[in-house]
């Protein structure tokens, strides 16, 4: 690597601007430390930020999210980089590392951008849009959704044609396609890990039709079939545009099952498929939903008495494990499913299907750190080596880990796993200290 | 008052545009007494939007801010700060919504939603008329933190605010440390001991000097507030005849990490204390861990089936225990794996409602399974039944994979698996005034948004008192609520709010009845001029107005909330 | 009368910023309506509101006054209940005092999540005004 590296220095370092990373960064700067937040994709806020509401109290997800992502892009202690990857993280000695960070180019100057969105009009090229999950297009100069942060246009220059259009449109000339990667090299004290989880892929069960049936979509993209910032004004089946009113969800889709190699439990899709069919009965109230279920796990605060109430709102729950799904002419979908209440194979009819995917480890987990290796569990999350002593340590003394970078796990617990990891960081700073 | 408001109103991007015409409402109010412009702006939050009200600000000498957009939950700190940026004082801010209560409320009336508008504008005013700036109370923090219970999350606690340089008293009111995980032999997930894990971390803590421990002592009252609280600690007689000693410390902030309770079944609950082989879930721990030996031996008598019955005093159709406790599944199916690798001849029956080992517990589960342990679940309505038969115990079931048959199994144990109470003993809520959920735990202000504060600034909540949690994640509790109390104090100086109760001296006549009203006890007696008045004390003034209607004279208003103030926006609004 | 020919009643609503104002503000995110008439005072609580408020906004031609109380989720305590019981029985025996149907002045606890129960209460309460103050 020839490149001009620009060396900079902070407290801290987070990596991944999630609800977990951005909960860490805020405690580490408001005590006082300088932060540097880094985020892969194109805005902070995570998976959360792409929520309909959160389980139990029914809050909007944006409208937690939001205050805090602003929060944390204005505050003075915390320099945000987005599109931006580390990796050869380094311990020097306590209270010294080095990182390299590749910070993308976004083709657009986001302190001129005033999201006025001509240049998202004027783009010619349609691609798939990755924040609604696949489920409308978008363009390849855009903004990528309503609420990101920082909300301004970015090109993805993939699949950008160069035509020079939203150039041309630009009423504050911000778009550039003259910057370049920029690389750095960064000096911090402390590390938290705080990468998230990764959505499991429904392709690797081939037998419920993920991908070839057009009414099989899967629990993030009905998330966004729901939520406030919704991409059309309904819930309707992508199949064919009806709205529908007979929609099953498929629990341990991707978890509890070995034979895709993960045979743990994902913590969160029991709670968040119960929330899912509360607002489906609000917002269809002639629809019925079904959840095929092998235990519903709703222990939290709260929780128990959520299931109790979908249960009184008339949420059907069938303990049964879902064989297969077929496709009929008509687009509606029939389940093949073992009742385990009847102990009969028994199939039914549905005119949607959601599976409730699970939450898998992120594979970047293990690539970030170069001589000393950051030990990982066999599932591949980050191992935390004092489990019940020490929840946010990591093998490396100085690294902390955060929210579900560890383990799968719903909101609160990341949340409360953040405050945990910055608290162990904090003392970290304050035991180390040059004298 | 004020002479040169701006009023910005939001079109939220269509959200409130597309039902309320913003243009008819910002013609509406223009020219209204004391505004000195009104814009209408696509996106109010946004960052363009910001800079250009802190220029408008500063160019047209601003005094009072407006604007009229979503609900106050969303935005008031984003636009507070915005008046900031502008060297107003962000108590002159006031908004409005006109998305949640008027373009989404009444998007089926287009008219009545503008004209609706069109009044809260005005009601907005009004109120800002009014706005006064205001500045937050200013004191020094005491730079000691309390943490009462010295189980696994309150010497956690006290750990990590020890690392951060901080004196920490830590009480607890039994002999010993450790709490209940200090009594547990084995854990899940883990090679080490309950006693070894807590007694690692005691080792720690005896090391530290600023860190002192008070056993067998309790907090007996609590006065002040944040940044200034006083603890009276009793020291209870270790022998008969040994003095009660009190002592008094002045803390900065309060961990409470209280613990739980088992829950204890009732007289005849699953056979409970009707046979003498049905124990708890913790009495069924400590068989296990203090038994030696191939053959398991309960009072004499040999063991070999063990039936498990989940869910007691958890998940219940009504009254208080109708919350899942969490821990309980994974740990008995620990205990069962347990009791089958130490003792020959083991079979576990586990009658349960639905197995909730949760993330990488499922292991535990799995492991289970493999080893041949028998599942059996009842249907929500037919909870199984315990019962006696020549002398033998059984449990009686019908399982939901078997439909109608009966099944029954003879049981030489039955272990009742009991989950985690509030504790009985409630009175450090009292003392403390900390609110409680339906489920009688303490409760947090927000699950997400402030998951370990209370609604008393400078008490934070740790670990099991707060509601049902395993140990890693009580420890993750306890270092969130000691950061957070650390946060408190660390800068040494505290603010608070300043929307407090203010008292017109002329007026008052000291009859007390505020006094009574009062949830927080803020208000003392002065004397001014040989004149017996009442007094506000604002850093424990939580501004709620109970005292403001009890008044007979009508002396008490709550700043930004005066009668002139209400009164106002209700002659706007008419 | 001022009342005459309304199609809805004017009514002014006392909601509390931590509880009953969050539901209010989700009855509008599900696009639950109710009357335009309806206008809210956001107050931190329930408990808080004086009698002379009230009596003002009848005054001022409102025809009717609800309190979406805090009920006991109340942030600042338990005694929130009574203590807004008492406002109401003060200011009903205000009301009767000068000749003012008692039932213009309703209360009900609205929890942050009650915005169903809101609306329900809020169209009730606006068909008794109707009915009443039209005849």
């Amino acid at each position: 690597m020839n490149e001009e590296r620009k060396v900079i220095k902070y407290d801290a370092l987070v990596i991944g601007g999630g609800i977990a990373g951005g909960e860490a960064a805020l405690n580490l700067a408001n005590t006082g430390y300088k932060v540097l937040l880094v985020e892969k994709d194109r805005s902070l806020g995570g998976k959360m930020i792409l929520l309909s509401k959160v389980f139990p109290t029914l809050d909007c997800s944006a409208c937690i999210t939001t205050p805090k992502v602003s929060e944390i892009a204005r505050h003075q202690n915390i320099t945000i980089f987005t599109e931006s990857e580390v990796s050869d993280i380094v311990k020097k000695s306590e209270n010294n590392f080095t990182a390299q960070i590749t910070k993308k180019p976004r083709y657009v100057r986001v302190e001129d951008c005033t999201a006025c969105q001509l240049c998202e009009k004027a783009c010619p090229v349609s691609v798939r849009d990755e924040y609604q999950f696949g489920l409308i297009g978008r363009k390849a100069a855009f903004i990528p959704f309503s609420i990101a942060n920082p909300k301004a246009a970015a090109i993805d220059i993939e699949n950008c044609t160069l035509c020079g259009a939203c150039e041309k449109v630009c009423p504050t000339h911000c778009i550039d396609f003259t910057m370049e990667t920029e690389y750095y090299e960064l000096h911090t004290k402390t590390v938290i890990l705080a990468t998230g989880f990764n959505l499991f892929d429904p392709l690797e069960i081939p037998r419920y039709g993920y991908g070839q049936y057009k009414n099989v979509i899967t629990s993030m993209q009905m998330e966004r079939e729901i939520a406030p910032t919704r991409p059309f004004n309904t819930i309707l089946r992508p199949g064919d545009g009806k709205v529908p009113d007979k929609i099953a969800y498929v629990l341990c889709t991707g978890s509890r099952d070995a034979t895709v190699g993960n045979p743990i439990c994902s913590q969160i899709c029991c709670m968040y498929s119960i929330k899912q069919a509360q607002l489906l009965m609000g917002a269809l109230p002639m629809a019925d939903v079904t959840i095929y279920y092998i235990n519903i796990r709703s222990f939290g605060k709260g929780f128990e008495e959520f299931y109790q109430q979908a249960k009184g709102m008339g949420v059907n729950f069938v303990k049964g494990k879902i064989g297969k799904i077929n496709e009929k002419e008509d687009g509606n979908l029939i389940l093949t499913y073992e009742d385990i209440n009847e102990g009969v194979v028994k199939e039914a009819e549905h005119d949607m299907v959601v599976l409730s995917v699970g939450a898998k480890s992120n594979p970047t987990n293990g690539k970030m750190f170069g001589q000393e290796k950051l030990k990982l569990d066999p599932f591949n999350f980050i191992a935390q080596d004092d489990l019940q002593g020490n929840p946010s340590k990591t093998n490396i003394n100085g690294v902390f880990v955060a929210g579900t970078a560890s383990a799968p796990m719903d909101i609160p617990d990341s949340i409360l796993s953040a405050g945990s990891a910055s608290s162990e960081a904090i003392s970290y700073l304050i035991q180390h200290q040059e004298a | 008052m004020k002479e040169r408001i701006g009023v910005y109103i939001c079109h939220c991007g269509g959200n409130i545009s597309d039902y309320v015409d913003v243009e008819k409402v910002r013609l509406a109010v223009e020219n209204d007494e004391g505004v000195a412009l009104a814009r209408t702006t696509v996106f109010a939050c946004s960052d363009s939007n910001q800079n250009d009200m802190v220029d408008d600000i500063k160019k047209y000498n601003l005094d009072g801010v407006i604007v009229a957009s979503c609900s106050p939950k969303l935005h008031l700190v984003t636009f507070r700060n915005v008046t900031e940026r502008g060297d107003l004082n962000k108590y002159t801010y006031v908004h409005t919504n006109i998305r949640e209560q008027a373009s989404w409320a009444h998007s089926d009336d287009k008219t009545g939603a503008t004209e609706k508008a069109i009044r809260l504008v005005k009601a907005a005013i009004a109120k800002s008329r009014y706005a006064e700036p205001l500045y937050p109370n200013q004191f020094e923090a005491e730079k000691t933190i309390a943490v009462i219970g010295a189980g696994i999350s309150g010497m956690k606690a006290a750990a990590s605010l020890s690392d951060k340089n901080t004196n920490v008293i830590l009480i607890e009111k039994e002999n010993k440390v450790g709490g209940h995980v200090a009594t547990w032999d084995s854990l899940i997930m883990s090679d080490e001991k309950g006693s070894e894990l807590t007694n690692r971390i005691y080792t720690d803590l005896q090391k530290r000097k600023n860190v002192t421990i008070l056993t067998n002592s309790e907090v007996i009252s609590s006065k002040g507030s944040i940044g200034d609280f006083t603890l009276k600690i009793r020291k209870k007689a270790q022998q008969i005849g040994d003095p009660i000693e009190t002592a008094e410390f002045k803390v900065g902030s309060v961990v409470v990490a209280t613990g739980f309770d088992s829950y204890t079944p009732k007289e005849g609950e699953f056979g409970f204390s009707s046979y003498q082989n049905v124990i708890t879930l913790p009495d069924f721990k400590h068989l296990i861990d203090s038994s030696s030996g191939k053959q398991l031996e309960y009072q004499g008598k040999k063991i070999n089936n063990i039936a498990y019955i989940y869910c007691v005093g958890s998940r219940q159709s009504d009254g208080e225990n109708t919350y899942c406790s969490r821990y309980c599944c994974t740990a008995v199916i620990h205990a069962a794996n347990q009791a089958k690798k130490k003792f020959k001849n083991i079979y576990n029956f586990h009658f349960n409602r639905g197995i909730r080992t949760y993330g990488k517990q499922e292991l535990l589960y799995a492991e289970s399974l493999q080893q041949g342990d028998i599942y059996l679940q009842s249907f929500e309505d037919a909870p199984p039944q315990v019962y006696a038969e020549n002398g033998k115990t059984k449990v009686k079931i019908k399982d939901i994979l078997t439909k109608d048959k009966e099944l029954e199994v003879e049981a030489d144990l039955i272990v009742l698996v009991t989950g985690m109470v509030p504790r009985s003993d409630s009175s450090i809520g009292t003392i403390l005034k900390l609110p409680k959920g339906r489920d009688k735990f303490f409760n947090e202000i927000h699950m997400k948004l402030r998951p370990v504060e209370t609604v008393i600034d400078g008490i934070t909540i740790a670990g099991t008192c707060q509601g049902p949690k395993n140990i890693m994640e009580s420890v993750n509790s306890a270092l969130s609520a000691a950061a957070k109390s650390y946060s408190y104090i660390s800068k040494g100086i505290l603010e608070t709010e300043p929307i407090v109760a203010n008292v017109d001296t002329d007026l008052c006549t000291w009859c007390e009845k505020c006094v009574e009203a009062c949830p927080f006890d803020a208000i003392i007696q002065k004397e001014i001029n040989g004149k017996l008045i009442a007094e506000i004390n604002n850093s424990v003034c939580k501004g709620c107005g109970m005292c403001t209607p009890v008044c007979p004279p009508d002396a008490i208003n709550l700043i930004n909330y005066s009668s002139e103030e209400i009164m106002s926006m209700i002659d706007a609004l008419a | 009368m001022a009342i005459a020919n309304k199609k809805t009643a004017k009514i002014l609503v006392f909601s509390t910023e931590k509880i009953s104002d969050p539901a209010i503000d989700m009855a509008g995110l599900l696009k639950l309506h109710y009357p335009p008439t309806v206008y809210t005072i956001t107050i931190p609580c329930s408990s808080g509101i004086k009698p002379s408020w009230i009596l003002h906004a009848y005054e001022k031609e409102f025809d009717g006054v609800f309190i979406a109380a805090d009920g006991s989720d109340c942030v600042f305590g338990e005694t929130c209940t009574e203590k807004t019981g008492n406002v109401v029985s003060v200011t009903h025996n205000k009301m009767k005092e000068t000749d003012i149907d008692p039932a213009r002045l309703r209360m009900a606890a609205i929890c942050s999540v009650c915005s169903e129960s809101f609306v329900k209460q809020i169209r009730s309460f606006n068909d008794y005004l109707i009915k009443t103050l039209h005849a």
